[in-house]
């Protein structure tokens, strides 16, 4: 059974698109990437997932409820971290595991006194007295404490520091790995490429990819140096179909691949090549072509 | 879940309300002691400035008539613009807190994000504004009553019947806190929602004034809060305002409806 699922869902503000015609279906125990620039539509998305706003059109399910007409029972198994996360500022962590616990009826004061633990939060302080990190370490915790089956994420990394994030990751692949599912909305890939198995890409509202990230990664180019023992055979190379030169500066040739490696390491083979490097799949510049508009040049 | 919303409600209003309890339990104590020293000059002020004896029959709801008793003079306390202000000002601030103040501080986010109802979350502050609203009055009563053992017996008001007027003040107070959480439950900004129901509630007093001079506003004076809460004539015939309770309990009843309706329909977006 899919965890969520959304059907054409669209909202609009105003004249302004907010999402248009989103269609997902994320299963158990995924930790699916939602990335976009800013203002693409992801915030839009998650609102509607936790039935804060009610779609102009289509429909939104989490665990086969409605996300608009049953969102307290949807929220019984989900944890929360919005992208602009504003806490009671007279709140410390001791007390809000303690109300939170008693609306969520369990006791979070174990579970959440381990993450706080693990961390590093002080469960005494106010959060007006908390830094941005801490205020979003306290976010996570609140998110998690009741080991929800489905954390949605947004932007959780903003404000922790690396060794954090670290620890974020961390926390999520073990919920993963338990069968637990992660919807991560980030703008940033390097997050999404670590930690994600699947990513959607969301531009002016719309899903324009929605692929495994080994998919992506096949898919993308790389980055390929051959360099010939002298100039002269680097000018007379006849380059494969699937590698575009890029430069050519003395014995050095510069390409991208367009796809696999074996094909271009067997015609390597029989090449005056002095050395090769072949580089990692560049999602880089492909999440770049995905973000541009198509009116913008490349 | 209710303890949690109203846990989380008790420690976000618990100083609020007991400073206002306070303010009202000085004032009342204050005024109850000093009206009836002063009952000669006040008397004397009435009768001297023209102006003055529309102005109290607008506040007490009633006409004054020739004779002034102590006991009509005690009706001053619950009319008192310190005491009305301090009331309403409590209603506005902690009504508009659900769901206006919440999306205004972006804290609505984390709240809708555990596993509540809206309806759930809105009547849970609801429930702690009227049991707030109960606890400042008592307070102020309890002023009153700290008091008014210094005043003879013949200007005391009977126990009971500052009690039903008490009651009657209340349902003005539920009333007028149902409307902020109507005009509350319309808004996303709490700052504006907080005018708007200020400004209601001051039409509303003033149309309540105006009406004693101006025909044309006698004809829609019903249409205040304040027509309902006739404290003097209350205090000299010992009847119990059962139409009036009813009809500002309605209003107040219905606005919180209303609101909850309109909570529990409408998208609720921070940014």
């Amino acid at each position: 059974m899919s965890i969520i699922r959304t059907e054409q869902l669209s909202r609009r503000y105003g004249r302004r698109v907010g999402v248009d015609a989103i269609n997902l279906e994320i299963g158990a125990g995924e930790i699916f990437g939602f990335l976009g620039p800013n203002g693409a539509g992801k915030t839009t998305t998650i609102r509607l997932l936790l039935g804060f706003l009610q779609p102009d059109a289509g429909r939104a399910s989490i665990f086969g409820l409605d996300c608009w007409r049953q969102s307290a029972l949807v929220k019984r198994d989900l944890g929360y971290l919005p992208g602009d996360l504003r806490l009671y500022p007279w709140m410390t962590a001791r007390m809000a595991l303690r109300i939170f616990g008693k609306i969520r009826g369990v006791d979070l004061s174990g579970s959440g006194g381990e993450l706080a633990e693990r961390f590093r939060l002080e469960m005494g302080v106010r959060v007006q007295k908390m830094s941005r990190g801490m205020r979003q370490k306290l976010g996570i915790i609140l998110a998690m404490a009741h080991k929800p089956r489905l954390l949605v994420l947004d932007e959780p990394t903003s404000g922790l520091d690396p060794l954090m994030q670290k620890e974020l990751a961390r926390s999520i692949r073990e919920l993963a790995a338990a069968g637990h599912t992660v919807f991560f909305s980030s703008h940033t890939l390097s997050e999404v490429e670590s930690l994600c198995d699947r990513v959607a890409i969301v531009r002016e509202g719309r899903i324009i990819a929605d692929e495994r990230l080994e998919t992506l990664r096949s898919r993308a180019r790389r980055t390929v140096e051959l360099v010939f023992v002298d100039e002269e055979a680097a000018e007379r190379a006849d380059l494969p179909s699937y590698l575009q030169l890029v430069r050519r500066d003395g014995c050095r040739c510069q390409g991208e691949l367009d796809g696999p490696t074996p094909p271009l390491v067997h015609w390597a083979d029989d090449q005056p090549l002095a050395d090769i490097s072949i580089g990692p799949p560049d999602l880089g510049s492909m999440f770049h072509k995905f973000y541009q508009l198509p009116s913008e040049p490349s | 879940m209710m303890r949690g919303l109203l846990l989380k409600t008790w420690y976000e209003v618990w100083l609020m309300t007991l400073l206002f309890g306070c303010a009202l339990l000085g004032v009342n104590a204050l005024l109850t002691y000093v009206i009836p020293h002063f009952q000669e000059g006040i008397i004397e002020i009435i009768e001297r400035i023209p102006f003055v004896q529309p102005m109290l029959t607008a506040m007490l709801g009633t006409e004054l008539g020739d004779e002034i008793s102590a006991r009509t003079l005690q009706a001053f306390l619950w009319v008192h613009p310190t005491v009305l202000a301090l009331l309403w000002a409590h209603a506005i601030v902690f009504c508009t807190r659900m769901p206006a103040g919440e999306i205004d501080r972006g804290t609505i986010d984390v709240l809708l994000g555990l596993p509540v109802s809206r309806r759930a979350a809105y009547y849970g502050e609801a429930i702690a504004w009227l049991a707030a609203g109960l606890v400042i009055l008592l307070m102020g009563f309890t002023g009153h009553c700290l008091t008014s053992s210094f005043i003879p017996d013949e200007e005391r008001p009977e126990f009971s019947r500052a009690l039903m007027v008490l009651a009657n003040l209340y349902c003005v107070y539920v009333a007028v806190g149902g409307i902020a959480t109507l005009v509350s439950s319309l808004s996303s900004h709490r700052g504006g929602a907080m005018a708007i129901a200020f400004a209601i509630v001051l039409a509303s007093f003033l149309l309540n004034f105006v009406a004693q001079f101006w025909e044309p506003a006698e004809q829609v004076a019903f249409l205040s809060v304040m027509d309902y809460y006739r404290p003097a004539q209350n205090l000299q015939s010992g009847d119990f305002p059962a139409a009036d309770v009813t009809v500002l309990l309605s209003v107040g009843a219905a606005a919180l409806l209303l609101g909850g309706e309109v909570v529990a329909r409408r998208s609720i977006c921070t940014v």
